[in-house]
């Protein structure tokens, strides 16, 4: 018996990394256009012009892969059961040292708020984007429209993106390595995914 | 430096288009074929090679017309939206004298100006960088008046110190337009009739998404980042991470 189980098989793995760099891409191109203070990032892709042509085709490929990542894990993310909605009420534990474990499925209520949330907000800024893709072809109001929008879910992104690397790094050991080499170790999956765990186990 | 402005008379515009050609000689601009739209008005819009542009208001009154004229270009809005959205500082800016200019190298071809301006109107060229009135900023420094104040023959188009300007055509009775809108509009106007006749926003301002995107949303997102990461870090320090139990990771028996 191995001390480690299946978690996300090479083909997520691979998406998962991809939505990640071009994720990252956008935002680090995206930044010189935000503000004045960050008009340097510009730098790291040859100019202005060339960060903007990088933004725009990373968000194509952010755009599709983020379909296709939430595609792929639909059917764990959007059904919530009690136990969800206890995870919910207690935040999941996270605001207390020795909270009990709420068994959870494959992923838990918070992951599965963040998948919905991702998807949607890659779906806003996809549409936002490609409306100010040539600002001058759609209506000044609709452009302006998706300025804001674009930069609203900009900002929500990035928030929600720091709780996601932090709860998926530091903030819960063990947890990396199962998006790294697509395996967990059985502590890992029994705290927390008890019931993922527990199917997984029997087979 | 005290702010200069334009006043612009529309009760004195004959519509000779002296301003729109003088603007292209200084700017070197070249003229552009247009089509008979059975209007007298020609060309029909501001566009990248030209920075000013008299409207033409054509309104059949019975069997009279009812003719009135109006010379656009960029406000050289104090509180500007083109400036407020530019990512390139510098690309767009106040001159000394409080006039809207731009420095094209510093342009990046963006095309947010577009959007930030409540009069529509920054146009672009074949190399997609920013073109509009700048004011003559070049001739202004110089002591210049701007090449199409200059050449107008009716004293429609007028120039010089804003205060003074103000001052002096309400003195003579007239009612002005954008003495106080945005900040204060480099341009301002005697009409003859309503705003709107004019094609001018009655109370003009910055589209108020614009204003949600710059004003609002960004600092409250700046905010929300290093909010995040304070939470995050804090998280880490007080209640700390959910640590694993490693008995459970023992081999229950037998192993390879
Ligand atoms: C999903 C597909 C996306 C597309 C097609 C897209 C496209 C665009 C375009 C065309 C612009 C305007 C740039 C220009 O033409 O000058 C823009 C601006 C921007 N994008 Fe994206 N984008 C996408 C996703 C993202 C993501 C995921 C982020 C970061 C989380 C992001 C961050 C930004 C930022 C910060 C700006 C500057 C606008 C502002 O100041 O608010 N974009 N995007
Ligand atoms: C450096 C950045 C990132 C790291 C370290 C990271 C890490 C991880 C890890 C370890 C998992 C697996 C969690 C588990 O096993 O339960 C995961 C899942 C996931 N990641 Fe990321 N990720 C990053 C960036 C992103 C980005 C940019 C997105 C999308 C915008 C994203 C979307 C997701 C989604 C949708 C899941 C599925 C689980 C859930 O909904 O929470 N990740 N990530
Ligand atoms: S197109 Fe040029 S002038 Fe206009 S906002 Fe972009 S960088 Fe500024
Ligand atoms: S009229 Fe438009 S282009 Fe001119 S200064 Fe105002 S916002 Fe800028
Ligand atoms: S001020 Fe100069 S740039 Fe502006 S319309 Fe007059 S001539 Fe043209």
């Amino acid at each position: 018996m191995t001390n480690t189980i299946d978690r996300f098989g090479t083909a997520s793995r691979v998406l998962h990394w991809l939505v990640a760099i071009s994720f990252l891409l956008l935002v680090l191109s995206g930044l010189g256009l935000y503000a004045h203070t960050f008009f340097g990032y510009f730098d790291l892709f040859g100019g202005p012009q060339q960060g903007i042509v990088v933004h725009k085709w990373a968000g194509i490929v952010f755009l599709i892969g983020s379909v296709l990542l939430f595609l792929s894990h639909a059917g764990e993310v959007c059904r919530f059961d009690a136990d969800d909605r206890r995870w919910i009420a207690r935040l999941g534990g996270y605001l207390s040292r020795n909270a009990e474990e709420i068994p959870q499925g494959k992923f838990n209520a918070g992951q599965k708020l963040f998948g919905i949330f991702a998807v949607i907000a890659a779906l806003v800024m996809g549409a936002t984007g490609l409306v100010i893709w040539d600002p001058t072809a759609y209506s000044r109001e609709l452009t302006q429209a998706s300025f804001l929008l674009h930069s609203i879910f900009f900002n929500l992104f990035m928030v929600g993106m720091i709780v996601h690397v932090y709860l998926a790094t530091i903030g819960n050991p063990g947890t990396l390595e199962g998006m790294l080499y697509g395996q967990v170790r059985r502590s890992w999956a029994k705290k927390h995914a008890g019931k993922w765990f527990e199917k997984v186990a029997k087979n | 430096m005290k702010r200069k402005a334009f006043l612009i008379d529309t009760t004195r515009c004959t519509a000779c288009r002296s301003c729109q050609v003088a603007c292209k000689q200084w700017n070197k601009l070249d003229a552009e074929a247009t089509v008979n739209r059975g209007s007298y008005e020609n060309p029909p819009d501001l566009t990248p090679l030209l920075y000013n542009q008299i409207h033409f208001i054509e309104q059949e009154q019975g069997d009279d017309l009812r003719w009135l004229f109006i010379n656009r270009r960029c406000m050289h809005c104090a509180d500007a939206g083109c400036v407020k959205v530019c990512p390139s500082a510098g690309a767009l800016y106040h001159t000394k004298e409080g006039l809207v200019a731009y420095n094209r190298e510093k342009c990046i071809e963006c095309h947010y100006c577009v959007s930030g301006c409540p009069f529509d109107v920054p146009r672009y060229d074949a190399k997609q960088k920013v073109t509009k009135c700048h004011a003559c900023s070049d001739r202004v420094q110089n002591g210049l008046l701007p090449a199409c104040a200059k050449a107008c023959p009716t004293q429609a188009l007028s120039f010089g110190d804003r205060d003074q300007l103000i001052a002096e055509a309400k003195a003579a009775g007239k009612k002005l337009y954008g003495e106080n809108d945005l900040g204060g509009l480099g341009v301002l106007y005697v009409l003859d009739d309503e705003p709107g006749t004019y094609r001018l926003p009655k109370n003009p301002a910055i589209p108020a998404s614009i204003f949600f995107w710059k004003d609002v949303v960004k600092p409250l997102g700046i905010l929300g980042f290093w909010g995040a990461v304070g939470v995050a870090a804090l998280h880490y320090v007080t209640i700390g991470p959910k640590k694993l139990d490693d008995a459970d990771d023992q081999p229950r028996k037998g192993g390879e």
